[in-house]
């Protein structure tokens, strides 16, 4: 149970070190001794302002996954979107279900077509090489019913794998952006505070 | 650095606080500096991929490379592309003629002329299972030599036999007369035999489509039996040849083109019965018999 004032700026200070900048942490944290300060000057109790704050801890995951979702969406990368996750997972059991699944489809997703278009990518021209041996008379490469329409194929195999792939990459990004609305979204839903930059 | 999400400028999120998130960028960068933008790479590769599909599946489809037969009807691979193989050679050991015996259960077989000097026979197996391997034998007696292959029958898990190819490859000789026998229960066969010199040819099949092409023969004079029990059969004869073709049909059409009809036989053109004879007799139970002169 909580003592007093400074052992709640304490046990923010130590959940927040690390994840937000230096600055950033000392302005929230006079923030908040404001916030004592103020609430302290109108007559209330800290158990009272304890109360409406909620725990530090609590405090603490809210504001770390706002931080991380909001670096992620100014800084695109597999990194900082796992992070922000990760840091959504933290604010209720329920978004193991609701986060962790759908980002664990997607990655797999993404993951796959990426696989997939290199598979083609690999075998396209390696098909190719087959049909042309196939018509240069080497049986034992004949995988083509026709060896010339082998050659068409083997093209259109390579160019539908380098599509994959950009593809891929395309969609990746399209799914970090809707990643990013969607923890936004989350946080808002579980906090029931509004978000602006 | 300025922040731009124009493609043609070629940067997109640079960030002079994050430099490394910048070499994701490079590809794009390239592209956009050589004139070329990744919409339009994009919009080139879906024109090659669809003309590629579109010539060959053209190709295929005008060239009757698919067959309704096949498993996979729509497949441009052969059904044995993927397939390991296995071949046995048989030579002639000095045979100055040849005994051929193929029989199997079910499956495929294609049978054709070309086999390399000095072989009798090659055999190339394409099954996944090495259970399903058919039984070889050989003899040599004075100058025939004989050779039987043997379907040992499917006897693996119910499970693996499903949808399970077994196709075998035949090349025979062309340089010493054969007598050929060709027993198949149920599948496709394709015989190829216009560069092979035929003695006698039997086929016997139980169910499936049969395909016997006799075109450019130059061999000797050869009997020949055929006898179906359901499906359709192919027979290609030489129209330089002196054939005749008596065909007992059950169930059936019989198209003939090109053939004259002589005591309900069907000869080649300029049949001269004093002349030796290919006298090809065919038994059909049910199915089409499409006989052709190339």
């Amino acid at each position: 149970m909580l003592q007093n004032e400074q052992e709640y700026i304490r046990i923010l200070k130590n959940r927040l070190e690390g994840t937000l900048p230096a600055e950033d942490l000392e302005d929230l944290l006079s923030d908040y001794r404001e916030h004592f300060r103020l609430g302290k000057a109108d007559g209330r109790s800290e158990d009272e302002l304890f109360c409406s704050l909620g725990s530090p801890e609590d405090v603490a995951k809210e504001i770390r996954a706002t931080h991380l979702v909001k670096k992620a969406e100014h800084t695109c990368s597999c990194r900082n979107i796992f992070h922000a996750v990760v840091a959504t997972l933290g604010l209720g059991l329920f978004n193991l279900v609701f986060v962790l699944v759908p980002f664990i489809i997607l990655v797999v997703m993404l993951l796959v077509i990426f696989l997939v278009g290199v598979a083609f990518s690999l075998f396209g021209p390696a098909a190719f090489v087959y049909a042309i041996l196939q018509l240069l008379g080497f049986p034992s490469f004949s995988i083509w019913l026709s060896p010339v329409a082998g050659i068409f194929l083997s093209v259109g195999i390579t160019a539908v794998g380098f599509l994959l792939v950009i593809g891929d990459f395309y969609l990746a990004r399209f799914f970090y952006r809707m990643g990013i609305s969607y923890l936004k979204w989350n946080i808002q839903m579980i906090t029931g505070t509004v978000h602006t930059e | 650095m300025e922040y731009s999400n124009d493609y043609r400028d070629g940067a997109y999120g640079m960030s002079a606080d994050m430099p490394n998130d910048g070499k994701k960028y490079c590809i794009k960068g390239f592209l956009s500096g050589s004139g070329t933008t990744p919409t339009r790479i994009i919009l080139w590769l879906v024109a090659i991929a669809i003309v590629s599909f579109a010539i060959g599946f053209g190709i295929l489809a005008v060239s009757g490379g698919f067959s309704p037969g096949m498993a996979h009807p729509n497949s441009p691979f052969t059904h044995t592309a993927w397939i390991a193989s296995n071949t046995t050679d048989f030579p002639l050991g000095g045979a100055t003629s040849g005994n051929i015996s193929v029989t199997m259960g079910a499956g495929e077989i294609t049978l054709n002329g070309g086999a390399r000097d000095n072989i009798l026979m090659e055999a190339t197996v394409f099954s996944k299972s090495p259970e399903w391997q058919p039984d070889f034998s050989s003899t040599l007696d004075n100058t025939t030599k004989t050779v039987r292959m043997t379907d040992k029958g499917h006897t693996g898990k119910a499970w693996f036999a499903v949808d399970s190819p077994n196709s075998w490859e035949i090349r025979l000789t062309d340089n010493v007369p054969v007598s050929l026998d060709v027993n198949i229960g149920a599948g496709d066969c394709q015989l190829n035999l216009g560069s092979v010199n035929l003695h006698n040819l039997n086929v016997h099949s139980g169910a499936g489509d049969t395909g016997i092409d006799l075109g450019r023969y130059r061999g000797g004079r050869f009997d020949a039996t055929i006898t179906k029990g359901i499906g359709d059969l192919t027979l290609k004869v030489p129209g330089s040849g002196n054939t005749r073709i008596t065909v007992h049909q059950g169930v059936g059409d019989i198209t003939g083109s090109g053939f004259t009809q002589n005591n309900g036989a069907y000869v080649t053109p300029g049949f001269n019965p004093a002349l030796p004879v290919n006298e090809i007799a065919v038994k059909q139970g049910v199915g089409s018999v499409l006989l052709e002169m190339v």
